[in-house]
């Protein structure tokens, strides 16, 4: 066996060197990793799926169900398609799916246990024992079927672009130049679309168009893609593949921006093209469809229109004495080509009636004096990891010839897929033997052969009909052919085997190893339904969606179950078209550029004084501040939650959301809102309130601060604020539009700190000299505003922590400066900063929740005995009436409790079930009785020991009984008490001292 | 990815659009007055219907406003946009969309791929 090289204007006459499993290869600049491995005579590329076969190259593009290879030179870029990446200077590539190596592979065991690789064998084989699955068989299910290896630490770099068009022409094949050059110098906005970097399609793939308005092939593309580019109205996209047709009309493409040449670094390696148009006229094709036969899977078996197209566009004649095998009139114009070459086919086998195959292709036979068989077909073929000997059955006698390569042909499908995907109705046409498009759900035009016309005269006229809809001018092709007019076709889609072996596979997808054998299992088992055939075989479920084959297991099965093949119908193909990289779809959306980062105006100060940060929705906050290089997060926080409530601590507060609430109408909207009461509240006083929803539940809390009535703040929680504010306007809007109230977000217009401790006062006092701060002057729950330096402030009096304490507003701009000013003035108080967790932690021992920790959407205000909040003489609020609602008042809901160790030293986790029993049986058989779970847990520095706040089934009625909490890992439960939940000053003395 | 035509803004993509469910369920004016049946249907019953279905859509990363869309649930076709305060359109306005006494139509709702 052996490749020659032909004279081919597509392929670089430079020579480079690649690398393919630790070997180098000459090749030339231009090639595919197929061109070129074929040109250096290696047809052993990959070991298959399921049964570690050994595989070649089958195909010459994106249907390529064999030859998938790892690219070591491009970040270990896996299940990359041979037939569609291009070679450059030094890459490096190797094959996947083999272990210790392609030649000897162990996994190729599978093979002779392929009985029960059967179809749907990972149903059926791996039931049982329990645990086996998980620890046994996918482990070695994933070690030995499979694809490649994913790459680690990679970092994409794909960018992503956006189109609005009039007309999108998917494929600048024949048709789709021919369409493109109708809309040149028109008013309509066109994206002419080529998956290759030539344009030209059929006319640079194959020998079948002699000349075309008395033009060779090549010198019409030039012309017509000059005409073109010339054309200000029309963008042409080489190297981009459409993969998805979604609705109204849009498309997704993906550009490879490095097609033949070395990635550089810091350089976008792919594009994803996200285009929406009027209109989508699809004209890319058709994709040839393969027969099968006993081991139709051999290195050395590959289709009769790729083999052509080798020849065509990459120049290389992958053997000089193939034997070719087909059941239509297309091959004529690979024999052509290869007489032309000085080739000798080593035989013709054709599947139609010798009165039934084209004069000119039996006169050719016969003057070459090649071996013609007719009305006959390939029985099998033989080999170690290639095609050694096939066998011919013409009638009842068998032929056996030495070769190495079978070129074979099953007909052609228009390529559908896209069409499908955009939800249009298929219909299966008897002349071509296959579906094409019938009705467009979408504004969607086929052309060509996508539109099931294989007649080349004929191409003109349609072209013509179709785009009449739009205002341009018509174009003419005259066009010579080198295969007959009319193409004809006679039913072949699996030959008879001679006899049976395990070895001896006839495969209809070589991509996940399914055989005919295993529909013909599936069907008798009773998957009869096409779409749970294909789920149950994972017939053309592989990457390459099968595109080779589907309509041929469709054929198949539809004999086996004696019916039309328009009445088994197809499964539905699905976007994308073919493989997609996730770095691709992810774009720039990746690491820092995931999420954008919220910091507050002293986050330069918080980075200076050792903070570590927690993400809280897209905020970086404080969550505890470091001591020193050896402090752990434990230490920090109990330090920090003692040297406040000792001294004073402050928290930078500003991430919590502030809606400014304003207009006429805005007290009766409050009300209507939040739980509480707001008319009798006076000015410039805050309250501490709840939002609903309309079923009752807890959705977010926060301190209303009052300036008029036709005047709010709303503060909210830190990751809540878009969502108040949005269900605010949703109200407003839609149910309550006679209300005239404007809201607007103000929580990036202040830094905001919470500063308290029981010597706060002292430090506010040093801080504004001019302020009384005084418990008369400035009481619990009210806030003034103030001059400071060349601005206003605002402070509150409030607190999370339980301890007296203040908040104060101000601008961004002043912020830093304040927040230092304020702990110069602190540093003789020992005024600390403190984090979320301290918060947290000293909330925990006042008895404050948590949204999203206490409650879980599952807690109304009466859970958690909030009664108090709740504005009972209102008529209405959000939520309101869902509070009396049989659920809503049942006795047994959880409630809000405290936990109390009953052994001080015993540590009480958070998120630990609470249970009678004081030890959990060694084996659990029935459910235990679970009563409610720990929603905070903490040590308490201040008490020094730990405490609890927990949900549990009826707990207001449980103070004084004894509980039992569960342990990580231990079988021994904590005994606990329940009690009242706060554990720190319950008189509120502090607060409003 | 659809495209909706905001009927403040014009035609944009999905994307910026958030869906806000079944439309034309008026939140009840005295909530009191309502049994505990009847408040239970408004706050956790919506209508699901294959087919033409009236639904509510927000401009979130837009004008943010509020409008009201007709749209036919197996093919993924807005039919009409019209504004909050705007009469609900009368479903024989969208009939002839409708093919099988299911809701499902012949082309664009993926179920029927192959024309008999
Ligand atoms: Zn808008």
């Amino acid at each position: 066996m052996s490749a020659i090289n032909n004279n081919c204007e597509y392929i670089s006459k430079k020579q480079i060197e690649i690398t393919f499993d630790g070997k180098t290869y000459k090749a030339y600049e231009g090639d595919t990793i197929a061109s070129a491995l074929l040109r250096n005579n290696i047809r052993l590329v990959g070991r298959s799926f399921k049964y570690h076969r050994p595989r070649g190259i089958y195909t010459c593009g994106i249907e390529e169900p064999n030859a998938l290879v790892q690219i070591i030179s491009e970040h270990n870029e896996p299940n990359t398609r041979a037939t569609i990446k291009r070679v450059y200077d030094g890459i490096e590539i190797t094959s996947q799916n083999r272990w210790p190596s392609l030649t000897y592979d162990f996994g190729a065991i599978n093979n002779i246990l392929s009985p029960i690789f059967s179809a749907g064998f990972y149903y059926k084989t791996f039931m049982g024992p329990k645990g086996f699955w998980k620890n046994l068989y996918e482990p070695l299910i994933r070690r030995s079927a499979g694809l490649g290896k994913p790459p680690k630490n990679f970092r994409s770099k794909s960018t992503h672009q956006y189109h609005n068009n009039d007309v999108v022409i998917i494929g600048a094949g024949l048709s789709g130049l021919a369409a493109a050059k109708k809309f040149i110098n028109t008013k309509y906005k066109v994206l002419l679309i080529e998956q290759d970097s030539y344009l030209g399609g059929v006319l640079k793939n194959s020998n079948k168009v002699k000349t075309i308005n008395d033009l060779t092939p090549r010198k019409w593309i030039s012309e017509t893609e000059k005409l073109i580019l010339n054309s200000k109205n029309i963008t042409i996209l080489k190297n981009t593949l459409v993969t998805t047709y979604n609705f109204t009309n849009h498309l997704i493409a993906l550009e490879d921006k490095f097609a033949g040449k070395k990635i550089e670094l810091n350089k976008s390696e792919l594009t994803l093209h996200k285009i929406r148009t009027s209109n989508t006229i699809i004209a890319n094709g058709h994709i040839e469809r393969f027969i099968s036969f006993r081991n139709n899977d051999l290195p050395g078996v590959m289709l009769a229109s790729s083999f052509e197209k080798y020849i065509h566009r990459y120049g290389v004649v992958p053997e000089k004495e193939p034997v070719i095998f087909t059941n239509n009139s297309s091959s004529l114009s690979l024999l052509k080509k290869l007489i032309s070459l000085g080739c000798k086919p080593n035989a013709y086998v054709d599947s139609r009636k010798k009165d039934n195959i084209e004069t000119e292709i039996k006169k050719i036979l016969k003057d070459n004096e090649i071996s013609f068989f007719s009305d006959a077909e390939i029985e099998g073929c033989d080999g170690n990891k290639k095609v050694e000997t096939i066998t011919i059955r013409q009638g009842k006698s068998f032929k056996k010839l030495q070769s190495s390569m079978l070129c074979v042909s099953g007909g052609y499908n228009p390529d559908i897929h896209l069409f499908t995907q955009s939800k249009g109705l298929v219909k299966w046409d008897k002349n071509i033997l296959s579906f094409k498009p019938d009705t467009p759900f979408q504004k969607t035009i086929t052309l060509g052969s996508t539109s099931g016309n294989y007649n080349f005269k004929k191409l003109c006229d349609e072209i013509n009909e179709k785009l009449s809809i739009f205002k341009t001018k018509k174009v003419s092709l005259d066009i010579n052919l080198n295969v007959p007019n009319k193409f004809s076709i006679t039913e072949l889609w699996e030959t008879k085997k001679k006899n049976n072996s395990n070895w001896s596979k006839s495969f209809v997808d070589l991509h996940n190893d399914v055989t005919t054998k295993d529909l013909k299992q599936a069907i008798t088992e009773g998957f009869d339904r096409i779409e749970h055939l294909k789920r149950y075989t994972t017939n053309s479920m592989g990457t390459d969606q099968g595109k080779i084959s589907s309509i041929n297991s469709l054929a198949i099965v539809s004999k086996m179950l004696k019916k039309e093949i328009s009445e088994v119908g197809t499964t539905t193909y699905r976007p994308p078209y073919a493989p997609l990289s996730f770095a691709a779809i992810a774009g720039r959306s990746t690491y820092e550029f995931y999420d954008p980062e919220r910091k507050t105006s002293i986050h330069s100060w918080h980075l200076k004084n050792n903070a570590v940060f927690e993400n809280v929705g897209q905020w970086k906050r404080p969550w505890y501040f470091k001591a020193s290089e050896n402090e752990t997060m434990h230490q920090a926080v109990q330090r920090e939650s003692k040297m406040l409530r000792e001294n004073a601590g402050i928290l930078d507060g500003s991430t919590l959301g502030k809606i400014e609430i304003k207009g006429r109408d805005a007290l009766e909207f409050m009300n209507l809102m939040y739980t509480n009461a707001f008319s009798k509240m006076k000015p410039m006083t805050s309250r501490y309130a709840m939002m609903l929803g309309e079923d009752g539940m807890i959705k977010d809390d926060g301190i209303i601060c009052k300036i008029s009535d036709q005047h709010f703040i709303a503060t909210t929680t830190s990751s809540g604020a878009p969502k108040v504010l949005a269900d605010m306007e949703e109200y407003l809007q839609t149910e309550w539009p006679h209300l005239q109230v404007f809201l607007n977000s103000i929580t990036e217009q202040f830094s905001t700190f919470n500063i308290s401790g029981p010597k706060t006062r002292e430090i506010m006092m040093k801080v504004f000299p001019d302020i009384d701060f005084s418990n008369d002057a400035f009481p619990f729950m009210t806030f003034k505003n103030f001059d400071y330096k060349k601005t206003k402030i605002r402070i509150m009096r409030a607190s999370f922590t339980g301890e007296l304490g203040y908040e104060i507003y101000v601008p961004p701009k002043f912020g830093l400066e304040l927040w230092q000013e304020i702990f110069s003035c602190g540093k003789e108080y020992n005024l600390i900063p403190y984090g979320t967790e301290t918060m947290h932690l000293l909330r925990a021992e006042k008895g404050y929740i948590v949204i999203g920790q206490e409650t879980d959407g599952t807690v109304t205000p009466i859970d958690l005995n909030y009664n108090w909040m709740i504005g009972k003489n209102k008529k209405d609020f959000i939520g309101k009436r869902s509070l009396t609602r049989p659920d809503t008042s049942r006795e047994d809901r959880k409630q809000l409790v405290g936990l109390l160790p009953i052994n001080k030293k015993d540590i009480i986790e958070e998120g630990q079930h609470i249970v009678e029993l004081n030890e959990l049986p060694k084996k659990i058989t029935n459910p235990i009785k679970y009563l409610g779970h720990v929603s905070s847990g903490y040590h308490s520095p201040n008490l020094n020991h730990s405490i609890g706040l927990a949900m549990i089934k009826g707990g207001k009625n449980l103070f004084g009984q004894k509980f039992f909490v569960t342990a990580t890992g231990k079988t021994k439960n904590i005994p606990v008490e329940i009690v009242n939940p706060v554990f720190i000053d319950p008189e509120n003395k502090r607060l409003t001292s | 990815m659809i495209l909706i035509k905001c009927p403040y803004c014009g035609e944009r993509d999905q994307s910026e659009f958030a869906n806000g469910g079944e439309a034309h369920v008026i939140r009840p004016k005295n909530p009191e007055s309502l049994s505990d049946k009847d408040w239970g249907e408004y706050v956790f019953y919506r209508n699901n219907p294959k087919g033409i279905f009236y639904e509510r859509w927000v401009h979130s990363h837009g004008c943010k406003k509020w409008f009201n869309a007709v749209r036919n649930t197996s093919t993924d076709q807005i039919l009409k946009v019209y504004k909050v305060n705007e009469k609900r359109p009368d479903l024989s306005d969208f009939e002839n969309t409708l093919k099988s006494p299911s809701g499902e139509p012949l082309v664009g709702s993926g179920n029927f791929a192959v024309k008999k």
